[in-house]
């Protein structure tokens, strides 16, 4: 899945997955559910806590 | 040095406001002992009128490739944030300018804080200065994340 279609998916632009994933940027939980829903996925799978 | 679209949207109201009040400011500033009252109605909508058409043609021309125009939850947070900071920049000039007003001895000699074009043409100031805190905070906190 690229990047722009899962923000499609999420509901956030593909500069805001870019700086979730370069830890730039904390979403909100219902962004985060909607990211591991979208990978099936636990939330623990993807967001860890540092 | 790789940047979004929205920061070269910023970059380039930035830059439009900082070039356009720039030229004014400088004009208004040095010609102040010539022309020591506030300039017209007609003159500042015309600069107004102007920085609004120009920031506009720069947003369309930086976001026509951007698919994706509406803000987001990051975007709206970034924007609440240097709202805060521009909020604080334009409180503590305003407070220098009452404090100014209430003590008018220690600046009497300066015709920018004497005469009214110069109070006008620093207030003014004060309002640029607080748009420029706002974009450079968006700028910053859209490199540095949140």
């Amino acid at each position: 899945m690229s990047q722009q279609t899962l923000a499609e998916k999420v509901g956030v632009t593909r500069q805001t997955i870019i700086a979730i994933e370069k830890d730039k940027y904390s979403p909100s939980l219902e962004v985060a559910f909607k990211i591991c829903i979208e990978f099936s996925v636990p939330l623990e799978a993807v967001f860890n806590y540092k | 040095m790789d940047f979004s679209y929205k920061e070269k949207g910023l970059i380039a109201s930035l830059g439009v406001t900082l070039l356009v009040f720039g030229w004014y400011f400088y004009g208004s500033f040095t010609n102040l002992k010539l022309n020591p009252e506030p300039p017209g109605i007609v003159e500042i909508i015309i600069l107004i009128v102007w920085i609004a058409v120009l920031e506009s043609i720069i947003q369309a021309f930086v976001s026509f490739k951007n698919k994706s125009q509406l803000a987001d939850e990051r975007d709206k947070l970034i924007e609440k944030i240097s709202y805060r900071y521009s909020y604080w920049v334009l409180s503590a000039c305003i407070w220098f300018f009452m404090g100014h007003i209430l003590l008018n001895a220690w600046f009497d000699h300066l015709p920018i804080l004497t005469t009214p074009g110069g109070m006008f043409h620093l207030l003014l100031l004060f309002f640029v200065l607080a748009e420029v805190t706002h974009f450079l905070t968006q700028l910053y906190y859209y490199r540095k994340g949140l």
